[in-house]
């Protein structure tokens, strides 16, 4: 087969991808960008993006959402690495088991997880403050509400770090170990220079892969707290809901819209490029 | 060696209580009377064990009502809109186009771009999705959430299965085309064949994903089945608001319901999770 020929029958088979990648990913960005340029009178105009820069709700969200991704990223990734660490220097047999237990909780819905928030957090009949001995109100308080929603968060998504670095570490090969301990290296000094680079890539996908899934963060929020008290647990994705279906201001919700995609466009770009997680995974050669 | 091995078990106790406790006590809420419900201190055993928060006789079928029992219309959509939106991500788009970038459109830009897909936060498309399924005039039908859910199944079955491609020894398909088949046929009875368990994988977590998604269908749908296409975590949102101080031994009810059909698919798949997030860079 020629070059032309091979080229050809790749596009057949990738076709209903490229039509649908048109229609649900190209046309919708089209779409955010003429109504981003749009006023309320329907003329183009840049009145949505100078509003932007006099929304003291927009600045509230951008603090709250950066607030929320550090937070989530920093309990996700330490508790999911030491927990992977943890089993994977476990030698009983029950490994597999605790395998297992350690990663239900990542195939349960959000909404669900709110709901058994909404009970374990109960001020008056849940079970947290009970065992705390204290009386917190987790989600009516402004000081409370985003760790309790970085924590609700945190429960479901740790077993997804966990569970990638685990299969990183159970997959540095033994030989490796064995060549350790004849150069009568300790355990620290293992970890330090032969598990971690090892297992570096497959921390850097865990990274890349985990803190896209909690930019997506919304149902927690929506539902825990509605944003509130006050403006407390806004994040971006929420107030793009907000001003689109509650008030219904679809041109300035479009050019939030963009700004949300700009950012994460940025951040992922970053990090592709400091990081070699292309090659990684097997995209570049 | 022992006294580690029991120290690193009482850790791993721990961790599991924490992933384990949340669980324990939406089933036991599910499981108790209200007497026990609604009590200081809280009842971490219960004593008395009833199914009426599921169903009572007398309950409105199809409503948000005190039980669970309610749900069944709002299941009907989830299970069918996961169904297809997982089915048709995985073999009319993800397989053939995953297929196509493993043997011949090795391109850096194609794999990039199902990246990019994969990473489009929901809320950024929540605006451009409603303006063209209305236009469609797929409100609140169970078309226009497949449609939209192929968003997500489509990138990730593609994203997986391109590891699972990437297996199978070149020479296998050498072979077939030596034996005189097309590409086409190469790739149905051949290259599909031997990626079975990706196909599986792949149908599950995207079932998973579109049975738990949220933001879509709050913004898409607006009436259970017979007359929307309302799914379950909807049923579960109205119940929350309206049900928040009574209904807890209903609610919890409904999110067992909810979570046991994507527990179970779950650990069925667990297996492959890792290769298939991570293309194939994790062995297991």
């Amino acid at each position: 087969m020629n070059r032309n020929q091979v080229i050809k029958i790749g596009l057949v088979f990738a076709a209903p991808l490229i039509i649908y990648f048109l229609i649900f990913f190209i046309y919708p960005i089209y779409l955010l960008f003429k109504y981003s340029f749009t006023s309320a009178s329907g003329a183009f105009s840049f009145i949505n993006f100078e509003n932007m820069i006099r929304d003291p709700i927009l600045y509230d969200s951008l603090i709250n959402t950066l607030y929320y991704f550090i937070g989530s990223v920093a309990v996700q990734f330490s508790a999911g690495f030491i927990a992977a660490v943890i089993l994977n220097s476990y030698t009983g047999r029950l490994k597999n088991a605790f395998r297992s237990i350690l990663y239900i909780p990542l195939t349960i819905s959000p909404i669900v997880i709110a709901l058994m928030w909404l009970i374990i957090f109960n001020p008056t009949y849940g079970p947290v403050d009970y065992m705390l001995d204290m009386n917190l109100n987790w989600l009516g308080s402004m000081n409370l509400a985003m760790p309790t929603i970085i924590l609700a968060n945190a429960w479901e998504y740790i077993p997804f770090v966990f569970l990638i670095i685990y299969a990183g570490l159970q997959s540095v090969p033994k030989q490796y170990y064995e060549a350790a301990s004849i150069d009568g290296m300790s355990r620290f000094q293992t970890f330090r220079y032969i598990t971690l680079p090892s297992i570096r890539p497959i921390m850097i996908i865990a990274f890349l892969l985990n803190s896209i899934g909690i930019l997506q963060g919304f149902t927690l929020v929506y539902v825990l707290t509605n944003g509130g008290p006050g403006f407390s647990t806004y994040i971006l994705s929420f107030y793009i809901y907000k001003v689109a279906f509650t008030y219904f201001n679809l041109n300035y919700a479009s050019a939030l819209s963009l700004l949300f995609l700009v950012i994460i466009g940025i951040y992922v770009y970053a990090i592709l490029k400091l990081s070699s997680v292309e090659k990684y995974l097997g995209i570049k050669k | 060696m022992k006294k580690l091995d029991a120290f690193l078990l009482i850790l791993l106790i721990i961790f599991s209580f924490f992933a384990l406790f949340p669980i324990y006590w939406t089933v036991i809420t599910a499981l108790k009377v209200n007497s026990e419900i609604f009590t200081i201190p809280p009842v971490f055993f219960p004593t008395k064990i009833t199914f009426s928060n599921f169903y009572t006789p007398g309950t409105t079928f199809g409503e948000v009502s005190q039980t669970a029992f309610g749900s069944f219309p709002w299941l009907i959509n989830s299970t069918i809109i996961a169904l297809a939106s997982s089915l048709i991500g995985t073999f009319v788009i993800g397989a053939p186009a995953a297929y196509a970038l493993t043997r011949y459109l090795k391109n850096v830009w194609f794999a990039r771009l199902i990246l990019f897909m994969m990473m489009i936060p929901e809320a950024a498309f929540i605006i451009p999705f409603y303006v063209i399924i209305t236009k469609l005039n797929m409100i609140n039908t169970w078309w226009g959430l497949i449609l939209v859910y192929i968003s997500f199944t489509a990138p990730l079955s593609t994203w997986l299965l391109m590891g699972f491609f990437s297996d199978i020894p070149k020479s296998v398909e050498e072979a077939a085309s030596i034996d005189g088949l097309s590409a086409f046929s190469t790739f149905y009875k051949i290259a599909l064949p031997m990626v079975i368990p990706g196909i599986m994988v792949s149908i599950i977590l995207n079932f998973i994903n579109a049975w738990n998604e949220f933001i879509y269908a709050l913004v898409l749908t607006y009436t259970p089945f017979p007359t929307g296409a309302q799914t379950v975590p909807l049923y579960l949102t109205d119940f929350i608001v309206i049900e928040k101080s009574f209904a807890w031994g209903g609610l919890a009810a409904a999110g067992v319901i909810v979570m046991l059909p994507s527990i179970i698919l779950g650990i069925y798949a667990q297996k492959y999770l890792v290769k298939g997030w991570t293309m194939g860079a994790v062995k297991e």
